[in-house]
């Protein structure tokens, strides 16, 4: 059968591809190993929202009028005390996730802070899961410190092939921006963990053991050899130079791990994904599910996926949105006028995550709770709103977590709460042993209750 | 040799003139070890003091902005300086002497320091710095980085001595289809056929290894070239790429003996297998040397020895075992990293000679050193300034200087940005033909012109005011007004593919030099309008290495169709009244005489002397407050004034492409002195070229 075909028809019964007789065996063998995984993911939205569809009570809130980047706050005031009140109405950009209101938490009032010096979309993106406080990182622009991802890698991703695994649906085909646009995903300061973007390429990372055995001889050869290198070096360049042998040892590991479950993974019924280009929607999803699958079959247990670059000023296909391409960035900032387009990409957003969602609650672990019962599935943006730039009162939404988060609240914290709070909540949830993360002053204990 | 020493008595002299006081022990103490004695000189004149003499002018003319309240502009407290912390602050003391140099602060409505007075303080500031950097004398380091893309496959392609390139690299934006770079001949030909990148994929497809594919185009670094070491790290990721790479290169059905210059001294099977480990060790030993720049340990060699001997006791063919080792290598960090030596952290201290072999090819070359620069360094030759002046006219010469034209000039020129500059087309339909955009005719004006201006040696002015161009038939036409109407009935070519531009004389000055060609103003626009500030950013940035600092957080820009009540100003008037933050202006003032200066350029390049509502274009303005300009042409004159500065900018763009690093203050008087010795032989191009490589910072560390 062709794949694109097959993909179709998998896709079409809605959900049960997830539940296909394999995927028991897979979970079986999992659960005679082990307690069921604890999981993480990060659904980053670009450019952040248009306020008075995505927050309660601000469907009256003032349109931005003309562009203005040089805000950097919310232009209406929101409540700047504590409060938890259970989710009611879904406001219309979150309204795809009515099937899940008591999976989910939606959580207003967390902000970071701005440091001076770099542009404030690559910065809102890159630091983002880093929350570093500004000047804190010596030597560099960017208040960017080794992200949330992999500290939680760290602690649960010790076992898997890969610690994590990075997704990006950026359509763009020029090379326009730098790499702090397009990247939530850092093992530190300057040193990137790249994120794929092509849905074949994922594939193949994920499903072909073969092509890596061969580097097994060779590794032995060039880590000898940076062994070498390295006392030749200076101790900033050591630092920088530990990427080499982190790099070719987690491959090792990789092969080591892959080749365990080689007889898992044979079962696992994933087409390969098409050459040909997809719509929008599809592609998001596409990579949606690889990235559901490398978290069901216990390839990584944490992941991060870029719905979209920042800024990127070239327009592109929203299929079934608009006609011609479009620039989610320059229409942010012109609320005045395409607020009603603007609304339909945050919506649409929110339909993929909620379609994740949904992939994610089909799938039954072994324990007869679902994947997203033992994943952190958060979405949220660097942004509270594109159109002002604003740090403060980011969209954030936290799914998932089971028993341990009991969903359907809206918690708006005190004003000012720093985002890193969040981070800290999830990485002691998922067993990070830490008494402080980047900037934070305490845990969003409300998550909890 | 001579010249360092002339620099360090030249320094002793001026430390001798200019001391300034400074109980700080480490100064003697360096000084004398370093110049033997002069450290009394120091002590014996403390007349200057930065806490009394520069600290009340800056309070007086500085301090409301950069010193008190919350607010500082630009996050830049000046008051905070004084004597004793003056070595932590060189950064800073280096951008206050820039932006008086330049006359850009104090801004023009607020009190300015009297003309003496502020010459005297550059002087003052210069000379603390000088001593600072003198004392400490440590130039930024580049970071260890691995090879960007581009840079590997020259590397592979060198060391294999491949006939063809490894993988397609749309980096490159400019193809050769004649074999027109010569640069032995000293001479452009007047006809060369070349192809831009975006005008159909094919265009850049020359043959190349089958099979391999290459890993993913580094994305930029900010405010950097692509060779910088901040974004070039490595992800297992990468690494798989990289592992993989090498192994599709060698298993390639395109790498066999005739495509490979080195099959038979390497891969092909020896005739005597009587002793094979020694056989095996000789080939290796010139292969694994080129492909770490420098000469192996015999612990490397032998270790690489094994890996071939247990491939071959296990039974695989000796071509195998070699294309096997051969992909190891390509995996190796001694391959992929680009680095420097360690050595003392505080002080600088000269390269090695196998690092001087690996800087110079990798800054004109793009790649590994060949033979004879390894042959030099190994015999410890190439640090001899003559030796080493020697072999940069060499390698000036060579085609692989092709690779430098392919990376430095649209690098320098943010040239990558007119790909995806779209003119709207119902303004502008002639923009447009067939499916095609004349903008990739457009790329290559400049692209040649700096290629001409390499090659021919001509001074490195005519980059901002040229005799001549090269032009297409389409291009010609496009520029309307400003064609130079001299190709009709030439040899016409087609638009697409094999595109062939002619050297044209310049008789209008408003044409020639990179900054008022069509390229350049199209990129440099939105698609309704042209784009001053945008402009004089691309000019402040490029032409004088003085690029403004990002706005705050993203400025408002003005609506591309003007509202009603504004329908009746001209560009400068709306943008005044959209610039009401005062915190702008210091900025603004530098940057926007700059812009407005090529106003009568459209969004594609077309001349105008009036706006769409009729009102006459206002371009007047004065260069660094200083050269009136009433048109473009004396904008020019008022660059060409300005000379000294434009090179200088130019150099600092080459010394930190050579460098793949940042500048720092220590290199700003390395930069003086090349830009010096480049202004005594009339500016010539490779003269720049090897001042770069004489200079300290290209020989230290």
């Amino acid at each position: 059968m062709r794949s694109p075909t097959r993909r179709k028809f998998l896709f079409g019964l809605g959900g049960t591809f997830l539940a296909l007789p394999w995927l028991e065996s897979v979970a079986s063998a999992a659960c005679a190993r082990q307690a069921v995984a604890q999981r993480m993911a990060h659904f980053y939205v670009p450019i952040g929202v248009v306020r008075r569809g995505f927050f309660p009570g601000e469907s009256k809130h003032v349109i931005p009028k003309g562009n203005l980047g040089n805000v950097m706050k919310s232009l209406g005031k929101q409540n700047p005390k504590l409060s938890v009140n259970p989710l009611e109405e879904l406001t219309p950009t979150m309204e795809p996730l009515s099937e899940f209101k008591q999976k989910i938490n939606l959580i207003t009032g967390m902000d970071r802070t701005f440091q001076q010096g770099t542009d404030v979309h690559a910065q809102c993106a890159s630091c983002y899961l880093s929350s570093a406080p500004p000047n804190a990182i010596k030597g560099s622009a960017w208040p960017l410190d080794r992200t949330l991802d992999h500290l939680v890698a760290d602690q649960i991703g010790t076992k898997t092939p890969f610690p994590t695994l990075e997704f990006s649906c950026n359509s763009h085909r020029d090379n326009k921006e730098s790499i702090y646009f397009d990247n939530i995903s850092w093992y530190g300061t300057g040193h990137l963990a790249p994120s794929i973007r092509d849905p074949r390429k994922m594939y193949h990372r994920l499903f072909s053991t073969k092509e890596i055995e061969r580097y097994r001889d060779i590794t032995d050869l060039v880590l000898a050899d940076a062994s070498d290198l390295k006392k030749t070096l200076s101790r900033s360049d050591r630092h920088k130079f530990a990427e080499y042998f982190d790099s070719i040892r987690s491959i090792e590991k990789q092969m080591d791990r892959l080749e365990t479950m080689r007889s898992e993974l044979a079962q696992v019924t994933f087409d390969e994904p098409p050459e040909a280009y997809l719509p929008r929607g599809e592609y998001i999803r596409l990579m949606g599910d690889l990235m559901v699958v490398a978290l069901q079959a216990g390839l990584t247990n944490v992941t991060t996926f870029m719905v979209g670059p920042e800024r990127w000023d070239t327009p592109y296909k929203f299929e079934g949105l608009f006609d011609k391409p479009r620039s989610h960035h320059q229409m942010s900032h012109n609320q005045t006028k395409m607020i009603d387009d603007l609304l339909k990409v945050d919506r649409f957003h929110m339909e993929q995550y909620a379609y994740l969602l949904k992939r994610m609650d089909a799938i039954e672990e072994a324990d007869g709770t679902t994947l997203l019962d033992n994943t952190l599935f958060t979405y949220g943006s660097g942004l509270g709103d594109g159109s002002t730039h604003q740090y403060n009162d980011l969209p954030i939404i936290v799914a998932g977590g089971g028993k341990r988060v009991p969903g359907g609240k809206h918690i708006n914290l005190p004003e000012g709460t720093p985002l890193a709070n969040l981070w800290l909540t999830q990485a002691k949830m998922l067993g990070v042993s830490l008494d402080r993360f980047a900037d934070s002053t305490g845990t969003v204990d409300q998550l909890m209750v | 040799m001579g010249k360092s020493s002339v620099f360090a008595i030249c320094l002793i002299l001026l430390v001798g003139l200019f001391s300034f006081a400074q109980e700080d022990s480490s100064v003697s103490k360096n000084r004398s070890s370093q110049s033997g004695g002069s450290a009394s000189a120091v002590t014996a004149n403390e007349s200057f003091d930065f806490d009394q003499r520069v600290a009340p002018i800056l309070k007086q003319f500085c301090g409301k902005c950069h010193g008190q309240g919350d607010d500082l502009a630009s996050d830049i407290n000046l008051l905070e300086l004084t004597t004793k912390n003056l070595d932590q602050h060189s950064e800073l003391l280096q951008q206050v002497i820039d932006v008086l140099d330049l006359d850009e602060m104090p801004p023009s409505d607020e009190p300015q320091l009297d003309s003496a007075v502020r010459e005297n303080l550059i002087k003052e500031l210069r000379l603390m710095l000088h001593k600072q950097v003198e004392r400490k004398k440590l130039f930024p380091r580049a970071p260890i980085r691995r090879m960007n893309r581009f840079q590997y496959n020259n590397a592979v392609v060198d060391l294999f001595q491949l006939k063809c390139i490894v993988f397609t690299l749309p980096e490159r934006m400019m193809r050769d289809h004649n074999r027109y770079f010569r640069p032995e001949t000293g001479k452009m030909p007047d006809v060369v056929t070349v192809g831009s990148r975006p005008l159909g994929k094919s265009q850049m497809i020359e043959p190349r290894l089958a099979g391999v594919a290459a890993f993913p185009q580094d994305l930029r670094a900010e405010n950097g070239y692509d060779n910088q070491g901040d974004h070039l790290s490595m992800s297992p990721l990468l690494m798989e790429s990289f592992l993989r790479l090498g192994q599709s290169i060698t298993q390639s059905p395109d790498f066999h003996a005739k495509k490979v210059g080195i099959w038979q001294s390497f891969f092909r099977p020896p005739k005597d297998v009587s002793n094979l480990s020694q056989v095996v060790e000789d080939r290796l030993k010139p292969f694994l040397t080129k492909a770490f720049r420098r000469s192996p340990e015999p612990e490397t060699v032998q270790r690489y020895v094994r890996y071939v001997m247990a491939r071959l006791d296990s039974g695989e063919p000796f071509e195998t075992a070699m294309k096997e080792v051969a992909a190891a290598t390509l995996a190796s960090p001694k391959f992929l990293y680009l680095y420097d030596i360690s050595g003392s952290e505080d002080v600088s201290e000269p390269i090695d000679e196998f690092e001087l072999a690996s800087r110079l090819s990798f800054f004109l070359w793009g790649s590994v050193p060949d033979q004879e620069l390894l042959l030099l360094a190994k015999s410890k030759q190439l640090t001899d300034p003559n030796v080493l002046s020697q072999q940069v006219d060499r390698m000036l010469k060579d085609r692989k200087l092709k690779r430098f034209c392919d990376s430095f000039p649209a690098q320098w020129l943010q040239l990558e940005r007119i790909i995806s500059s779209s003119p709207a087309r119902d303004r502008f339909p002639k923009f447009y033909f067939s499916k095609y955009k004349t903008s990739m005719h457009m790329m290559l004006e400049p692209l040649l012109l700096f290629e001409t201006v390499l090659i021919e040696d001509l001074p490195v002015t005519q980059l901002v005011d040229s005799e001549f161009t090269y032009r297409s038939v389409k291009l010609d036409k496009a520029y309307g007004e400003l064609a130079t109407g001299k190709l009709d009935g030439k040899k016409k070519g087609n638009d697409v593919q094999q595109l062939f531009f002619h050297r044209l004389p310049i008789t209008d000055r408003r044409n020639g030099g990179v900054i008022t060609n069509a390229a350049i103003m199209t990129m440099t626009s939105g698609p309704d309008r042209s784009k001053p500030i945008t402009r004089g950013a691309w000019v402040a940035g490029v032409i004088f290495n003085n690029p403004p600092e990002p706005p705050p957080a993203d400025v408002p820009s003005l609506e591309e169709n003007p509202p009603e009540d504004e329908a009746q100003l001209t560009l400068r008037e709306r943008l005044d009244a959209h610039r009401q933050r005062a915190d702008c202006k210091g900025c603004h003032e530098k940057i926007d005489p700059l812009g407005f200066a090529l106003e009568n350029f459209d969004a594609i390049g077309n001349w105008r002397d009036e706006y769409a509502n009729d009102r006459k274009v206002d371009m007047q303005g004065e260069l660094f407050r200083k050269h009136e300009f009433n048109d473009v042409v004396e904008f020019k004159d008022a660059i060409l004034n300005e000379k000294l500065r434009f090179t200088r900018g130019l150099a600092a763009h080459l010394l930190s492409f050579g460098l793949a690093r940042a500048l720092g203050p220590a290199d700003q008087f390395a930069l003086d002195e090349i830009v010096e010795q480049t202004a005594e032989d009339d500016y010539k191009m490779k003269t720049l070229i090897k001042q770069i490589v004489l200079s300290e910072p290209f020989l230290r560390r």
